[in-house]
């Protein structure tokens, strides 16, 4: 297993792996925002989706959806307007690490 | 609790002959946090949270349940319940380890760095985090004062008061009259004046009392969100809603408690079924008197950490604040305290901080599966808190807009309340 991710890891470019790499403790600051409305615990209630445990790749491509005002919402195009690429990935990392509750 | 760790403090600053050396790292900074609504629950929260103890996080509130004012529109609409929107204070305690103390905060000793407690007692701060909530100016409409907020509700603090102005609203004819003194600004808004005008008329609607009527008395030439809700109000409620500001009714004279009239300089309204006066506001008492107001009533603070420009040791925050160009809503107490609690934990733990961002989102329902949206993001700039970018639903949306956002206004509902008290 460990040789196989080793394998996999050599074969992505550094920026890729860089920028896929989120600073997490970033993310976890800029999450305060989303956890006002998107439960930490990942219940979802209403129209609002979860969006603990999703896994990076899904996550940035939403966010840039609505950054790019392709995707419909307000309030979402108004939040995810101010992310820069950075601060996008480190999001993706922090809820990806997050476990749903069960 | 044995020896109180100020007094370690004080006597190791003192003299710190006369005390056995307490051993330092047992010595937890303390954040006293005053006021467990939205600003300052979530503050406590996020103040304490993985910092596994390193941090003695006391919340004092003198209430062991908190009824929200946001969506106590939605409970005198008939659209929730007053348990729903109640909630307590038992899974900061349990999962955070945040020390309830259940009594009113009479005041603060800023030289001393205590908040001195309703029983006398005093509780020693590193950082005190205020977020009191407005108190109603009771003699900005003349005749009407704290005695007669039974007679004429205001219901600006969810709970009793909001249970009562219901009862009254139930209790409207058809043909009725029922008047709001709506508030100047700044206010605290949930709950909104117009959402709540749009509740009345909900029920009176659904009652088939569709002679009563709703005369809004306005000290303001405009309202957030208005050209939406009188577009609103005039599809939904034909007839039955009749805003004037200050042009129209050239000024609210007074109102008398004993007859429910109220006089303006254009006609006065007599007999009225329901008065609803919401009087001008200011921070809360403890905030204004520990001098960290100014003339406005309200409190400035540092844009970019919520830090009290009388008091490097306080901050404030939520509906005392003045937070610039956010309203004094729920949604922007909270963003805030989370922006206090980041310079809080970074200035006692050397934990990391990062620039200061604030958001808004306010949701007001019109009727049923009927909303509409504002919001918007700030950061500091200019020397107070700026808006960057807003928004605002439109009008003439589709149905299933309107009932999408509603979808949200639930969800986020128990979102924030996820946020402030799990």
């Amino acid at each position: 297993m460990r040789a196989a991710a080793f394998g996999v890891l050599l074969l992505v470019p550094v920026a890729a792996f860089a920028q896929a790499k989120g600073d997490q403790a970033l993310g976890e600051y800029l999450s305060a925002e989303c956890v006002t409305c998107h439960q930490l615990s990942g219940k979802s209630v209403g129209a609002i989706p979860p969006i603990v445990g999703i896994d990076g790749e899904s996550f940035t491509a939403l966010m840039n959806a609505y950054r790019k005002k392709e995707r419909e919402n307000q309030v979402m195009q108004n939040i995810s307007a101010k992310f820069s690429d950075e601060e996008i990935a480190a999001l993706a990392a922090y809820f990806e690490s997050v476990k749903p509750k069960p | 609790m044995s020896l109180h760790r100020r007094q370690f403090l004080g006597g190791a600053v003192a003299g710190a002959t006369l005390l056995a050396t307490p051993s330092i790292a047992h010595i937890r900074p303390r954040v006293v946090v005053v006021g467990g609504g939205p600003g300052g629950a979530t503050a406590a929260k996020y103040v304490a949270r993985e910092t596994n103890g390193a941090l003695d996080v006391i919340l004092v509130e003198p209430s062991r349940q908190f009824t929200t004012c946001f969506h106590s529109n939605l409970y005198l609409g008939g659209f929730r319940t007053l348990q729903s929107i109640t909630h307590g204070y038992d899974k900061l305690a349990s999962t955070y380890g945040i020390r309830m103390n259940h009594q009113m905060a009479a005041g603060v000793d800023r030289a001393a760095r205590q908040v001195v407690l309703a029983d006398g007692s005093r509780l020693s701060y590193d950082r005190l985090i205020l977020s009191p909530g407005i108190d109603l100016r009771y003699d900005s409409v003349a005749g009407w004062g704290q005695e007669h907020e039974e007679a004429m509700p205001h219901a600006w603090k969810a709970g009793p008061q909001t249970q009562l102005l219901k009862r009254r609203l139930d209790a409207v004819p058809d043909g009725g009259l029922v008047v709001m003194v709506a508030p100047p600004v700044p206010y605290r808004c949930p709950p909104g004046p117009y959402e709540r005008v749009s509740m009345m008329a909900h029920v009176l609607k659904k009652a088939g009392k569709t002679k009563a009527k709703i005369v809004v008395l306005d000290p303001k030439e405009r309202f957030s969100k208005q050209a939406l809700f009188q577009e609103g109000w005039e599809r939904l409620y034909p007839g039955m809603v009749e805003w004037l500001g200050p042009g129209v009714h050239s000024g609210i004279k007074g109102v008398d408690p004993r007859t429910n009239t109220v006089e303006t300089g254009f006609e006065t309204y007599k007999n009225a079924a329901l008065v609803n006066v919401i009087p001008a506001q200011f921070a809360g008492k403890i905030a204004r008197d520990a001098g960290l107001a100014n003339a406005s009533g309200y409190c400035p603070i540092d844009p970019a950490t919520m830090r009290s420009m009388a008091d490097p040791n306080i901050y404030v925050i939520g509906d005392a604040s003045i937070a610039g160009d956010m309203p004094k809503s729920a949604f922007s107490a909270n963003s805030q305290a989370k922006v206090a609690a980041m310079s809080v934990r970074g200035e006692l733990l050397g934990a990391r901080t990062f620039p200061a961002r604030y958001t808004n989102t306010c949701w007001s329902l019109l009727d049923t599966d009927n909303t509409v949206k504002i919001g918007g993001r700030y950061e500091p700039g200019d020397g107070r808190i700026k808006e960057i970018e807003g928004f605002v639903s439109k009008i003439g949306e589709s149905a299933d807009i309107r009932k999408q956002t509603q979808a949200e206004n639930m969800g986020w509902y128990d979102g924030i309340i996820a946020d402030m008290f799990t």
